[in-house]
């Protein structure tokens, strides 16, 4: 009864909870098993690249509730990145005001948890201003705070200034990240799915029928923005404790360009699209290396093609298992 | 008031809005009684769809009280106004597209905020409970509005016709004690209209709701409308029965113009 898809998603009459916990329970053993196992067998530099995958689709998914879901286009990720990371650095590093605490495991989940809520915090502010603008106005004000918020951290001495945070503890990993990668996953797909996830897709497509029909657009674009920068809050927790280093730069507006690529690739409001995306852009410059130094230049043609291609990205607004080749695969025609 | 002695549910005073140097709506005054199926006419450009954006506070009135149910409207943002029992459809049709059929109905029953985001992340019981008990509801007003085949389809992909019904299911899932149409008949042929005439009738008796509509084509007005006012130059010229309207020499007036100098 409990196969893989009701597992994760739920199924008409609804998975008890002691099923989901043990759902739940069981993807974390697989999770350690495959942690075991990439970390004994594979090469440090795939997996290295396999880990930024993971932290990519964090921040591909977040992007997405924003940007697809929600239709507002943010070009700042980077910045709630940022205070993640150094949020939750500072916290490890340069306060460790409980001594052992931070360096423990459950001393890191907090502080990236810490991270998070800061960036959520961030992302409060950001989503006001989105209440009164749109489309490329709103790309502007998001692309100034992320870039604001990138000089604050460039101009505070106590982590480290324009130098950068080094000994940050590597406390982070495959496990933890695709962890989150999974939690991120999940609750942003549950909430799509739920009665204000609606409310969030209905402003995407018509803001006036939206407000019309009861939704409170102003109040549903903020969740968006909050629920979304709290997870790049987390993912730059996670990068700063795999890096062990991280300085401002790391943060500039190329990395929220490389998040809206993920997204606008994978296909805008589709979540299998975000992850696809993620590790697409991710993984292509690392295997176009053999190219050297014309990297970046296939890399920008092979994703102009994909969007004359696919101009609404791989999946457009759909998931993979809604793809017709994959629903057939599942499906019997009817006769 | 009329003859009618039921109980008035919207009533609107001296409502004015202009927009630059244009009068679009002067001193405009209605009271709507429960259940009552009115009509609003009127040659393009009269202010009509301004009156319906006035009272689901899309525009702020310049002067003016509107209150429904005693409530005062005016100032209340458009979902608040939403929430306390005005829905409306669009002139020009509002779809949420990219939505199935279905989910455009869902949509409406937000704002009732049916369970929290506890249960839709952990799908408790209560989610798959209200989840499934309105989209029984949903497939239910679906069906009053003729639109039960496919609730699947994307909202883009309805045939136009199937839009403007469309649109009429998702007002209705609000709830509304009043419910405003903005020429559902626009672009319809006239079996359409015919099919239409008689779900707007049914939609009045079956949930009591007090019906506001804006139509150009007269049969469809003089067919299923209790009552009709006139706008013209965003003045109201006349009110009464259809029979009273139709024999109006203000109205002929503004339909036809004067042949005067
Ligand atoms: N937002 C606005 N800004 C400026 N003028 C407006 C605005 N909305 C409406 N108007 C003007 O107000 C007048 C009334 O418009 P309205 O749309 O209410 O007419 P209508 O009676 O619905 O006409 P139709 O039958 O063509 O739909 C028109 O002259 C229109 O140009
Ligand atoms: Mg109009």
């Amino acid at each position: 009864m409990a196969d893989t898809h009701s597992l994760f998603f739920g199924d008409q009459d609804g998975l008890k909870t002691p099923w989901q916990i043990l759902g739940f329970a069981l993807l974390v053993l697989l999770l350690m098993g495959a942690s075991a196992l990439i970390e004994n067998n594979v090469n440090p530099y795939v997996q290295r690249i396999i880990v930024n995958c993971g932290i990519g689709i964090i921040l591909g998914l977040s992007l997405n509730l924003v940007n697809g879901c929600a239709g507002q286009f943010s070009l700042g990720h980077a910045g709630f990145m940022a205070v993640g990371a150094y949020v939750s650095a500072y916290l490890t590093t340069v306060l460790m005001p409980f001594g052992a605490f931070f360096q423990s495991d459950l001393g890191v989940g907090t502080a990236v948890v810490a991270g998070g809520l800061a960036a959520g915090l961030s992302g409060y502010v950001v989503g006001l201003p989105s209440l009164r603008l749109r489309g490329d106005y709103l790309a502007i004000v998001t692309l100034g705070f992320g870039e604001i918020i990138r000089i604050v951290f460039l101009n505070i001495s106590a982590v480290g200034g324009p130098r950068g945070l080094p000994g940050i503890p590597l406390a982070s990993n495959f496990f933890w990240v695709y962890l989150w990668a999974i939690v991120t996953f999940a609750i942003i797909y549950r909430l799509i799915h739920s009665s204000a996830g609606r409310a969030i897709l209905s402003i995407r497509e018509d803001e006036i029928s939206s407000q019309s029909m009861g939704v409170d657009v102003s109040h549903y674009k903020v969740v968006a923005f909050v629920i979304s920068a709290f997870f790049a809050g987390v993912a730059g927790g996670l990068f700063a404790h795999y890096q062990g280093f991280i300085d401002p730069n790391t943060f500039n507006f190329n990395r929220s360009v490389e998040v809206v690529i993920m997204v606008v690739i994978g296909g805008m409001g589709s979540l299998s699209g975000a992850v696809i995306g993620a590790v697409l852009v991710t993984m292509l410059p690392e295997l176009l290396r053999f190219f050297a130094e014309y990297r970046m230049v296939i890399f920008s043609g092979l994703l102009v093609l994909v969007m004359l291609l696919r101009p609404m990205g791989i999946f457009g607004r759909h998931e993979i298992w809604e793809a017709s080749w994959f629903a057939n695969l599942k499906r019997k025609p009817k006769p | 008031m009329s003859a009618s002695s039921a109980k008035e549910v919207l009533k609107l005073n001296d409502v004015s809005v202009s927009f630059g140097g244009l009068k679009a709506v002067s001193q405009f005054g209605i009271s709507l009684h429960e259940s009552e199926l009115c009509g609003l006419i009127g040659p393009n450009g009269a202010g009509k769809t301004t009156v319906f954006n006035l009272i689901t506070g899309v525009y702020l009135p310049d002067s003016g009280t509107m209150d429904l149910d005693g409530q005062n409207l005016c100032g209340l943002p458009p979902h608040e106004i939403t929430k306390a029992g005005i829905a409306r459809t669009f002139q020009n049709i509002r779809l949420y597209k990219e939505l199935t059929v279905l989910e455009n109905v869902l949509v409406s029953y937000h704002m009732r905020k049916p369970y929290g985001y506890v249960d839709a992340l952990l799908r408790t019981r209560q989610y798959y409970a209200k989840e499934h008990e309105l989209k029984e509801h949903a497939l239910r007003l679906l069906s009053v509005v003729g639109l039960k085949n496919n609730p699947d389809d994307f909202a883009g992909s309805l045939s136009y016709g199937d839009q403007r019904r469309l649109e009429i299911a998702r007002a209705l899932a609000t709830s509304p004690k009043v419910l405003l149409l903005d020429e559902p008949g626009a672009g319809l042929n006239s079996g359409e209209k015919v099919e239409l005439m008689k779900v707007v009738s049914k939609i009045r008796d079956q949930f009591k709701v007090t019906i506001l509509v804006i139509e150009h084509d007269m049969k469809f007005v003089m067919g299923i409308c209790e009552r009709i006012l006139v706008l013209d130059h965003g003045e109201l010229i006349a009110e009464g029965t259809p029979k009273q309207i139709q024999s109006n020499p203000k109205v002929i007036e503004a339909y036809l113009g004067v042949a005067d100098a």
